[in-house]
């Protein structure tokens, strides 16, 4: 069994073929970025893109995923290591506080800005709406958003 | 160990290799099996600073990292001292083994009890480096002169740090017997670099990367997984136990049973999932479990008519048969913390003749609470166990328990490998140790003029600091001859009124029960600035006008922290129409955080909801070390003050806790997260002291006033419904 994430092809060990995908990349794949949290999909903290989607890798069967592209929030910046748009918003804005839920929640804001580059307070609320943040940084993840929206509309 | 002198112990750890190192450190090794509770104070401090070859500042982080960032607030008072950039500081978060105790991480009193010795740490590091600086350029001290990273004179010799030290490492230790050194963190005239200034806080790159961090995150050679079964309250015994089904799971490596503990290891995660569900338990109770029995405990009337609470904690002149123009009873709810992290440890066994027995990693606010418990459950000396603290994803008052930690230890011991265990989201909701259900009677009179003539405050809660399973059965009734330090938070009134009581007593509970956000300061305020709310409103009068009056000019600071929140709030006028409102809140907590909020509410009759649709927040809590992160604290609190007054409350019936996960305990999401506006009343000259639940107390109260403005309801029980105001209005 392969997976395929962030552009590298991986092996699964027999062992672990009947795990979750948030499992695999965890304990087998090392990237643990990703985290786990609620189990249930309620929470989003796991959330990675799966061909270009966000989903809640807790909840999705690694043999599920074999076939597609998967990406993680160790993926988000270049390999030179220049960050992401978002993650430098994230910085500016000094989202984070205890910061267990934050890869989540770029993850998904990430996917958000890819498909609607500018938008409102409700279109953000909307879409962020199945993250929680126990630390309650969302009024800084939505200034956050707006900021990465601006300097991606400036940069492209 | 305990033979070596302080100065000795650092060099033995290999710390002390090279440069000089201030030490501002504990006389008093004490080990202790209750929480850690071994504060720095002028005579015995905590805080390592040292200086190395290459120039670099490196420091020793005292409080354990949970998102509140007061070590960065640390560090920025060490980069004012020593003249350079907070950036240029390492942080070290030291084990068990590095340091002496250090008190849990707890109660917002990091920065009250931390900033001073870590000044007085880097000042005495500065004042030796200048000593140097003046031997070397055979100059007096006072013709030494800062400069950034080193020194300079007035004929512009420069001198670095890095060009004061030689190969000799060297330790520098706080003396009593001499002037303290100028500390500038606290010097009101200096035009400060580093403190004050907004600060991105440490690891903040680590955090938006998804960088390894966590407890779970640590890679460990040949790690198995494993969980326990969770009673629904520690006093719990096992009764039945069928674990039929668990021998044929696939990739089980043990069941494991000592007494009432079992639980498993597997080979992967979910491998442990599916042999924990195997595992059927029944337990014994000491009594039933159900929010009956609770508010049976708590009902304060009842108690109140059969005389005295068990604690009058303030008594002036009462009058118990006043014409009281408020008679209110207000109920608060049962909360969880429900941390993002579930918690996690992992545990490692080493063979004799290692540097350690037994290794955990765990993200713990008490890490040498952990150390000490170990080694009791174990049997191994306390200098065979060693912790290593991790980051915690949130702790907010629950992880200071050995619970995660137990597990992991004795399923690592069971199978003589390493062993992670990370609860499910279940058993963080089992075990919380949930801040306690309490009912409040207030009754309030008011004179011909309308000022407050008589006060009196009677409230039953369940123990917090004193909780039956926070301390050994023995030491348990021995405390509670004392005070319980969280029950009485908030008890204090900022209003004056010449006939005054508060009373109260502290109660167990058939649930575990323990410190969440605030304490008692955020139930108690909540009842205080309802009712106090409702008397203003019924003499015809203002709110904020009259809760400023009867403070009858003693809490300055507080009153300018509610005439400064009215002002933010009025630049956002309400929407006129049926449904809106706007309340305010005030209070002190711990005598020294000073906060007012406002709220902004929609009642809407079409979709049957409430929302928060903005708040204000000021606070003065000193000087403002790190005002961004004083400000993330307050929008924290503004976020619990939602959750606390509109959602939250842990299920309990049938014997155990029915709250399993978000769907039924929710919390705060995006579109509940009112717009923060937060602002902050520096006081250069006042020691800071702590804001991590400061704002806890006005919020709710503040959500409930705009309530009553909005629809004339007056919450008298938390969490508020929109079914709630429904039921009152109509009648």
């Amino acid at each position: 069994m392969k997976l395929n994430v962030n552009g590298d092809i991986h092996e699964i060990a027999e062992d672990w073929q009947g795990e979750s995908l948030l499992n695999v990349l965890r304990e087998q794949l090392g990237l643990v970025g990703s985290r786990f949290s609620c189990g249930i999909g309620q929470c989003g903290a796991c959330v990675v893109h799966v061909n270009g989607a966000p989903v809640s890798s807790c909840l999705l069967p690694v043999a599920e995923a074999t076939d597609k592209e998967i990406l993680t929030i160790e993926s988000l910046a270049d390999a030179d290591g220049a960050l992401h748009p978002l993650q430098q918003a994230w910085l500016d804005e000094n989202v984070p506080q205890c910061g267990y839920c934050q890869s989540g929640q770029i993850m998904q804001a990430a996917s958000l800005l890819e498909n609607n580059p500018n938008p409102s307070d409700a279109d953000i609320d909307a879409a962020m709406s199945g993250h929680l943040c126990r630390c309650g940084t969302y009024d800084r993840i939505r200034k956050a958003i707006k900021r990465a929206a601006l300097t991606m509309q400036e940069t492209s | 160990m305990a033979k070596l002198s302080r100065r000795n112990f650092l060099i033995a750890t290999g710390w002390v290799a090279g440069g000089v190192t201030a030490l501002y450190t504990l006389r008093n090794r004490a080990m202790t099996v209750a929480p850690t509770i071994i504060f720095p104070n002028n005579a015995s401090g905590i805080s390592w600073v040292q200086i190395r070859q290459d120039g670099k500042c490196m420091m020793y982080f005292p409080r354990m990292e949970m998102g509140q960032n007061s070590n960065t607030g640390l560090a920025q008072i060490v980069a004012e001292e020593l003249n350079i950039n907070v950036t240029d500081i390492e942080g070290v978060t030291p084990n068990t083994s590095e340091v002496a105790p250090i008190a849990l991480t707890a109660g917002s009193m990091s920065m009250t009890a931390f900033s001073h010795p870590t000044a007085v740490a880097a000042a005495i590091l500065r004042e030796n480096l200048r000593a140097r600086a003046a031997a070397k350029l055979n100059k007096p001290m006072d013709l030494i002169l800062d400069a950034p990273g080193g020194f300079t004179t007035a004929e512009n010799e420069r001198l670095a740090y890095a060009d004061l030290l030689d190969d000799t490492p060297a330790v520098v230790e706080f003396d009593e017997a001499k002037p303290l050194p100028a500390l500038y963190t606290f010097d009101k005239t200096r035009k400060k670099t580093q403190v004050g200034r907004p600060t991105r806080p440490l690891d903040m790159e680590k955090l938006i990367t998804g960088a390894p961090i966590y407890t779970a995150d640590v890679p460990m050679e040949g790690v198995l997984y494993g969980r326990a079964i969770k009673p629904p309250v520690r006093n719990a015994r096992l009764d039945t136990l069928d674990t039929n089904g668990v021998d044929g799971i696939k990739g089980l490596v043990k069941l494991v049973r000592e007494d009432d503990f079992v639980g498993v290891v597997c080979k992967t995660p979910s491998a442990v999932d599916a042999a924990m569900a195997q595992i059927k338990v029944t337990w014994q109770l000491e009594q039933p479990i159900n929010d009956d029995e609770i508010a049976k405990i708590i009902d304060v009337d009842a108690r109140m008519a059969e005389g005295e609470l068990e604690h009058i904690f303030e008594d002036d002149n009462h009058r118990r048969d006043a014409d009281w123009d408020i008679d209110l009873r207000f109920e608060v709810q049962t909360q969880s913390h429900a941390m993002q992290e579930p918690r996690a440890a992992i545990a490692r066994f080493n063979p004799a003749g290692a540097a350690h027995r037994l290794e955990i990693w765990t993200g713990t606010q008490d890490a040498f609470a952990m150390k000490r418990l170990a080694a009791l459950d174990t049997g191994l000396d306390d200098d065979d166990v060693v912790i290593y603290p991790q980051r915690m994803g949130g702790g907010f008052g629950g992880r200071e328990h050995y619970e995660v930690e137990m597990d992991a230890v004795r399923l690592a011991r069971a199978v003589k490998q390493p062993v992670k265990v990370q609860w499910a989201r279940a058993d963080e909701f089992m075990c919380s140790r949930s801040r306690p259900a309490s009912a409040h009677r207030i009754r309030l009179a008011a004179d011909d003029k309308g000022n407050l003539s008589d006060w009196w405050h009677g409230y039953i809660t369940g123990h917090i600091v004193l909780a039956r399973e926070r301390l050994p059965g023995w030491l348990l009734p021995v405390m509670r001859l004392g005070e319980d330090i969280g029950t009485v938070r908030g008890a204090v009134t900022p209003y004056a009124a010449p006939h005054h009581r508060v009373e109260f007593s502290d109660v167990d509970l058939p649930i575990d029960l323990g410190v969440w956000r605030s304490l008692n300061a955020g139930p108690a305020v909540f009842a205080r600035e309802s009712a106090v709310d409702e008397l203003a409103l019924k003499l015809g009068r203002d709110p904020v006008d009259y809760k400023i009056e009867q403070m009858d000019g003693a809490h300055p600071r507080l009153q300018a922290c509610l005439e400064r929140a009215r002002e933010m709030a009025e630049k956002r006028p309400l929407p006129k129409g049926k449904g809106y409102g706007r309340g305010y809140a005030c209070g002190i907590y711990e005598h020294r955080c000073h906060v007012a909020a406002s709220a902004d509410v929609f009642v809407d009759a079409a979709t049957q909801t409430i929302k928060v649709t903005h708040m204000s927040c000021v606070e003065d809590v000193g000087l403002a070390v790190n005002p961004d992160q004083l400000r993330a604290q307050m929008e924290s609190n503004i976020a619990w003050s939602v959750g606390m007054a509109l959602m939250e409350k842990l299920e309990i019936g049938d014997d155990t806790i029915q709250s399993s996960n978000f769907d039924n305990y929710p919390i705060p999401r995006m579109e509940d997260m009112p717009h923060v506006d937060a602002d902050i009343i520096d006081q250069p000259g006042i020691p800071p002291a702590g804001a991590g639940e400061v704002a806890l107390i006005a919020g709710p109260a503040a959500i409930a006033n705009a309530i009553r403005q909005a629809t004339g309801y007056r919450a008298l029980r938390l969490p508020i419904s929109y079914n709630d105001i429904k039921a009152a209005t109509k009648s």
